[in-house]
């Protein structure tokens, strides 16, 4: 699991070690009363909202309402997907094809993580443990929330919120960590005036939206055993629903339903069945499938009329061996169904039956409501990571279509009769190593899709690598990853647009190569003003047309963008932002 | 005669016995993380063979009775065999785990053993390849000179003399798939310094054509590197212009990814590594 292709950097860079002496010096000179200023601002705008919410004027400063989030609104992004359905798909036009040749930056927030004039909490250490270390600047891959003209986001062990007009930071909160691996965190989650999120060492923490102090923080996951969580977490009715994360060790994925009020467990759903349930015999023993991974790392979608949470699930474990494991592992690298009321899993469809190469099916299933065969479906599409597309029937996980997004992939026999591919076993890590597409990163990520339902089109950032995965763990019970992988190259990445009726690629378009590319997985947003926001490969932020993936408009922001990329409207303006690296650029038309 | 025959193959069959008790061979510690003393791993083992090993196995991965110690969440919570040692005074008898009573120190280098055993489960980054020439040399030099189509830029009397003695077998595979890239001699080399960096032409509006390594090529810009002037050069582009024609020298290499077998694969390595 994990996105590996989140990189790795190995300390700060050194304009960030300049900008924190800057931020310290800045202290000690007496800029002290900043932080005052800002409790008095934060105050102000308490007061504010208050006096407006009492006029009773202006609706969109009351606390947020779940029930909102149940359409995508165009005055706010009130959950990671900007609504329930994980479309990433915007009725917004003022900015379209006609004028995006004008879009303009409006603003620059560059990441304060500085504890200088932090609001600080956390469970750690004042110097954090070598496991946090690693991983360098914070970058964003959170998509920021917008309600009530402010963004709220975060990266690991950092949350902000920045007035949404000016990019101006109102308030950052510092969680102090005992460590976990610090790849990425993917946003926040919002009930009411309540802020949450989740940290690399398994905090389920809360925050006040208006100030950023903290309410109260629960442990989800034991950090010693590797989990770590990235996930953002999701509201629906009363409930948040929380996923936690990491395959270092053997240690069973579960998804929660915690109580906004109290932080407290509502129910837990193992992504593992327990010996008796159905689902067990795809595992060879009660060992096996108790330490067998499948964790729900990133937030799932919801239908409100069906009641169903939709979320993928982790590879199983060990990860890159099936040693031990013999069998299907359900419900690891699955599609699944849950009721949120009770936590029970409702249906299952499993893209990867027995993974041994770390392609969870954690992407984002998207919802379509769409038209096969001439008659209106409830759809579900996922473009998974093994490099396949897969369209389903929501209502039931019944098997509609598998087509392959990129066609380097190498590992199957083909489909069974229900789509799924079939795991060649010649392509499991051996001792004198196997050569296998795509690499353990996939042939695409977590990076956000997007489906435009003006196009018809699913749009999806992907990558043709190879590996080479050699086994290292020749024991009758391996553990861990078990195996090696040595990379060896790419046949190129390109961003596709995939018709989700056939599956077929009805627009591929490569990207950048050379300095300052790669990724290839990318964050997508499209709008009613016929454009799709995405990056090339190589440092630009780009407008494209939807239907024919030629580009309208580009920023060379001079790192690709590292999040997925929102929009809204605000005092009339529609903003489109977006994180690239450790900065997050807001554009609009200019006035 | 018959008795010396009978001696040694009574010794060699113990020597077999005592092999087959040794436990898979594990990368030296001490070498790779300092926050494990090897001396009290090697102790901590011991104790684990003689202690627990009945049940637990000699890897601690779980025996005929025991459970997997390295999967447990107690072994993977204990802070320095302090659980450990609360664990073991009492055990768990409702499910047939006796008390042991251990001196304070064997505690401590069996959670020693067993927290570096957990470390080296859980960083796949010091996972060490095993042995990969299994391939068949004289495959792999039929394939080298046939299918292949090898001997189109290489020969091994030429280019790939002596090859084998230049790398270890990991890499020269590594190699094999994809020669470009690795690290050098002295601070790393923008990636257009590599000798068989990608090339490429660009053709201005004027008719004008420029050649150079490629060092970058998006929709909206493209830079060469031009090796006799030592100079890099940039254009914008709109559309498809100005014009780019890139030619990969490793297009070969390339083009075989999707054409090897993987017994093709270890038949010329081990053929390549034979060449010393």
């Amino acid at each position: 699991m994990m996105a590996k292709n989140e990189s790795r950097q190995p300390f700060a860079t050194k304009s960030q070690r300049t900008r924190s002496l800057t931020n310290r010096s800045l202290y000690e000179e007496g800029f002290v009363r900043l932080r005052d200023l800002r409790v008095f601002v934060a105050s102000l705008s308490a007061v504010v909202a208050l006096l407006l919410a009492c006029s009773g004027v202006l609706v969109a400063q009351a606390p947020l309402e779940p029930a909102s989030l149940l359409k995508m609104p165009t005055d706010s992004w009130p959950t990671y997907h900007g609504d329930y359905s994980g479309r990433r798909y915007s009725t917004l036009t003022q900015i379209n094809s006609e004028n995006v040749k004008n879009l303009a930056l409006a603003w620059v927030y560059r990441l304060n993580a500085s504890q200088a004039l932090a609001i600080i909490g956390g469970e750690g250490p004042d110097v954090p443990p070598a496991a946090a270390n690693g991983f360098g600047p914070p970058t964003i891959k959170a998509t920021p929330l917008m309600v009530n003209g402010v963004l709220y986001f975060s990266s690991p062990d950092h949350v902000w919120a920045v007035d949404a007009r000016t990019g101006r930071e109102l308030w950052h909160y510092f969680w102090k960590t005992r460590g976990g691996i610090h790849i990425g965190n993917r946003g926040v989650g919002m009930y009411g005036n309540w802020i949450y999120f989740l940290t690399p060492d398994n905090y389920f923490v809360s925050l006040d939206a208006a100030t950023g102090r903290e309410r109260w923080h629960h442990e989800i996951a034991n950090v010693k055993r590797e989990y770590f969580s990235t996930s953002a977490p999701i509201i629906i009715g009363k409930q948040v629903l929380i996923g936690v994360g990491g395959d270092s060790l053997d240690v069973p994925g579960y998804l929660e339903s915690r109580d906004p009020e109290s932080g407290l467990v509502i129910w837990r759903w193992y992504s593992t069945p327990r010996v008796g349930q159905p689902g067990a015999e795809t595992w060879p023993n009660a060992e096996s499938m108790n330490n067998g991974g499948g964790m729900p790392w990133l937030p799932g979608t919801y239908d409100p009329d069906l009641n169903l949470y939709y979320i993928g699930t982790g590879n199983p474990q060990p990860v890159l061996s099936g040693k031990g494991r013999e069998g299907d592992n359900l419900w690891t690298c699955s599609i699944v169904a849950l009721n949120p009321d009770t936590g029970k899993l409702v249906w299952h469809y499993q893209v990867s039956p027995h993974d041994t190469h770390d392609w969870d099916a954690a992407q984002t299933p998207v919802l379509i409501d769409g038209v096969i065969d001439g008659k209106p479906r409830k759809l579900l599409a996922q473009a998974n990571r093994n490099g396949h597309f897969f369209v389903l029937d929501r209502t039931n996980g019944k098997h509609i279509l598998t087509t392959t997004h990129t066609d380097s992939v190498n590992w199957t026999k083909g489909l069974n009769a229900n789509g799924q591919p079939i795991p060649n076993p010649a392509k499991e890590a051996s001792i004198p190593g196997v050569l296998v597409s795509p690499d353990t990163n996939g042939a695409t990520n977590w990076p956000p899709p997007s489906f435009n339902p003006d196009t018809g089109l699913f749009y999806v950032g992907t990558s043709q690598s190879f590996s080479l995965f050699y086994l290292t763990d020749t024991d009758d019970r391996p553990e861990g990853w078990a195996a090696a992988e040595r990379g060896v190259g790419n046949l190129g990445r390109a961003l596709k647009a995939i018709d989700y009726k056939t599956g077929k690629v009805k627009w591929s378009r490569p990207l950048a190569i050379g300095a300052g590319a790669g990724g290839g997985p990318m964050g997508l947003l499209s709008t009613a003003g016929k454009l799709l926001f995405g990056n090339d490969g190589g440092g630009n932020f780009v407008a494209y047309d939807p239907a024919t993936g030629k580009p309208l408009w580009h920023a060379g922001l001079g790192v690709n963008t590292s999040n997925g990329p929102e929009t809204y409207m605000l005092d009339g303006r529609q903003y489109v932002v977006v994180g690239a690296g450790d900065t997050l650029y807001a554009f609009a038309l200019p006035r | 005669m018959k008795a010396v025959l009978i001696v040694a193959t009574v010794l060699i069959s113990l020597v077999a016995a005592v092999a087959a008790q040794q436990p898979a061979p594990r990368p030296a510690l001490a070498a790779v993380d300092p926050q494990f003393d090897r001396a009290a791993v090697d102790r901590g083992h011991e104790v684990l063979v003689s202690q627990c090993g009945f049940c637990h196995g000699s890897n601690a991965r779980g025996g005929s009775s025991g459970p997997d110690l390295t999967r447990s969440e107690l072994v993977q919570s204990d802070e320095g065999g302090k659980e450990l040692s609360a664990f073991l005074r009492n055990g768990r008898p409702d499910k047939g785990m006796p008390s042991f009573d251990l001196p304070v120190d064997q505690v401590k280098d069996l959670a020693t053993f067993l927290h570096a055993a957990i470390y080296l489960n859980a960083n796949r980054r010091l996972y060490q390849v095993l042995d990969i020439l299994v391939g068949d040399p004289n495959e792999g030099a039929k394939y080298f000179s046939g299918a292949g189509k090898c001997t189109t830029c290489h020969s091994t009397t030429g280019d790939l003399k002596g090859v084998g003695a230049k790398y270890d077998a990991l890499t020269l595979q590594g190699k094999i798939m994809m020669p470009r890239g690795g690290r050098g001699e002295g601070p790393p080399k923008p990636a257009y310094m590599d000798k068989n960096a990608v090339r490429a032409t660009v053709t201005l509006p004027t008719k004008q054509t420029v050649s150079g390594v490629l060092v970058r090529l998006t929709d909206f810009d493209v830079s060469l590197y031009d090796p006799d002037a030592k100079t890099l050069r940039s254009w914008l582009r709109n559309g498809d212009a100005p014009k780019i024609d890139v030619v990969d020298p490793l297009q070969g290499h390339i083009d075989m990814w999707t054409r090897w077998t993987d017994a093709d694969m270890h038949n010329v390595t081990a053929y390549l590594a034979g060449l010393k």
